[in-house]
């Protein structure tokens, strides 16, 4: 009875809202999946076109190389596409996109097993052009020093807090890792960050 | 949750309404968060205009699209067939290489001291039922119960335990025979190998079933029995029964046991069942609950 009421209600709600022509942002994500789980290939188009962006910038911050973040991207469509019918709506779907971001980046980073070194430098030396460094301030330019220095793990807990908007719990949920690991990192991430501005002014006077 | 967590929270505009007034009301006031929020803008910021400034590579979805449409090719099967084989390989329960190993050596031995071949007949079937029953049982092997949980079917995992151990047991008969040519002759090492093959396959295939059946104990059991009846001497038989019927069933009984074309047909039927029979609920429950 209650939930055949609230089934009733759910559909009304449906009706209008598709009547208007305006779906939330919640609603869509759900006609999203739901599309793709039955086999709408368009779905997967829109949900790049939707939310690529967000996934290609957090596989390249976690894996600091195009190429793979590119795989790690369409892999992530792949997969999403495949176990679509398992989603079951409990969290944000960009929530559970990341997270299949992060466990597949993880894996790729397993395999190429770049020294950490080798990968920071490459991204100094891409990010440092003359004329840019010119340009900004020596603040920005110390904290894009301290962030760089950052493990991935600390950088992508920022990454998905300040650009994916994901609250703490969401993070927790995509690194799968406990709430607790996910706020240390970012106390560990101001402590970092501290010393390095800290140093720096200290030298700069 | 404290004023460090909350500054993160508030520069990454997170906080709820009812948090965010009593928390800019303790910000007018401490320096200390202050501080730290001036930080946390600069990192957003930071992340913010870098992050934004990556573009998104345009044919993306349309190579996803291609690689949900392309078949799994038969490299990309036989790659995974072997990365199956490798792990399995590792976790099955490690006594099992040395045990049978040492049993089938010392088999050899004797055969060759007390100069009876007879004697490889004899211990080559025992070894390989007792390595197959005790390879797909979830109570034993703790390893297995968390294969049961990936996504690989039971019935993979179960083909590629049995050919690994399979192809173990094979090569330890193997070597006990061409241990044995230093008392017969070569001509006979078809004869030989041929003697041991049939009850050996057989017996372990009715022993891997049974495991699966009714447990690992009573397999080994049930098995060994069957292998001992026949070694039963002809002329106590004819001592205890009655009957001389009974003692021609004994004899089909032995003949059944050195017919190496039909044990080897019944083997792949049985083995084909117990494949069949991994797949039951039973172990997919293991896999589900896991």
């Amino acid at each position: 009875m209650v939930s055949s009421a609230i089934t009733k209600q759910t559909l009304q709600i449906q009706r209008i809202t598709q009547g208007a022509h305006h779906m939330t942002g919640q609603e869509q994500d759900f006609d999203l999946i739901h599309r793709m789980a039955s086999g709408d290939e368009n779905a997967v188009r829109e949900l790049y076109a939707a939310y690529g962006q967000r996934l290609y910038a957090y596989a390249l911050r976690l894996t600091n190389d195009p190429a793979a973040a590119e795989d790690v991207t369409q892999d992530t469509l792949v997969t999403a596409w495949r176990t679509a019918p398992s989603f079951r709506g409990e969290g944000r779907l960009i929530a559970w996109l990341l997270g299949i971001v992060h466990h597949s980046a993880m894996k790729t980073l397993r395999h190429m097993s770049l020294p950490l070194d080798a990968v920071e430098k490459t991204i100094s030396e891409a990010n440092a052009s003359p004329e840019e460094q010119s340009q900004v301030g020596e603040m920005k330019r110390w904290v894009q020093q301290g962030l760089q220095s950052l493990s991935t793990e600390h950088r992508a807990v920022l990454e998905l807090v300040f650009y994916q908007g994901l609250s703490p719990n969401e993070v927790a949920e995509v690194c799968k890792c406990p709430l607790g690991t996910v706020k240390s990192r970012l106390s560990y991430a101001r402590q970092h960050l501290r010393g390095v501005l800290s140093r720096n002014e200290e030298n700069w006077r | 949750m404290n004023h460090e967590e909350q500054v993160v929270l508030y520069a990454a505009g997170q906080l709820s309404k009812n948090e965010r007034a009593p928390f800019e009301e303790h910000l007018a006031g401490c320096l200390e968060c202050q501080a730290d929020l001036r930080l946390w803008q600069m990192i957003a910021d930071e992340i913010t205009a870098s992050d934004s400034a990556v573009p998104a590579p345009v044919p993306l979805a349309e190579r996803a699209l291609e690689q949900i449409h392309r078949p799994a090719s038969l490299q990309a099967g036989f790659r995974r067939a072997w990365q199956l084989l490798q792990i399995q390989s590792q976790i099955i329960q490690r006594e099992m290489w040395p045990a049978s190993a040492g049993v089938m050596a010392l088999g050899a031995i004797v055969a060759l001291v007390a100069d009876h071949i007879e004697v490889i007949y004899f211990i080559a079937p025992l070894v390989a039922a007792a390595s197959l029953a005790i390879l797909f049982n979830p109570e034993y092997d703790p390893a297995l119960e968390l294969t049961l949980s990936t996504p690989t079917s039971p019935w993979k995992v179960l083909l590629a335990r049995l050919s690994i151990v399979s192809g173990y047991n094979l090569l330890l008969a193997l070597a006990a025979t061409f241990a044995l040519l230093a008392i017969v002759p070569p001509s006979l090492l078809g004869t030989l190998i041929l003697g041991w093959l049939g009850p050996m396959t057989f017996l372990s295939a009715l022993a891997l079933l049974l495991s699966l059946w009714m447990g690992t104990s009573n397999a080994i059991a049930i098995a060994y029995s069957l292998w001992l009846v026949q070694y039963i001497p002809y002329k106590l038989v004819v001592g205890w029964m009655v009957s001389p019927s009974w003692a021609s069933v004994l004899v089909t009984y032995q003949r059944f046991w050195q017919s190496p074309v039909l044990l080897l047909s019944l083997s792949f039927l049985l083995f084909g069942l117990a494949l069949w029979f991994a797949n039951r609920p039973v172990f997919r429950l293991a896999q589900e609950t896991a």
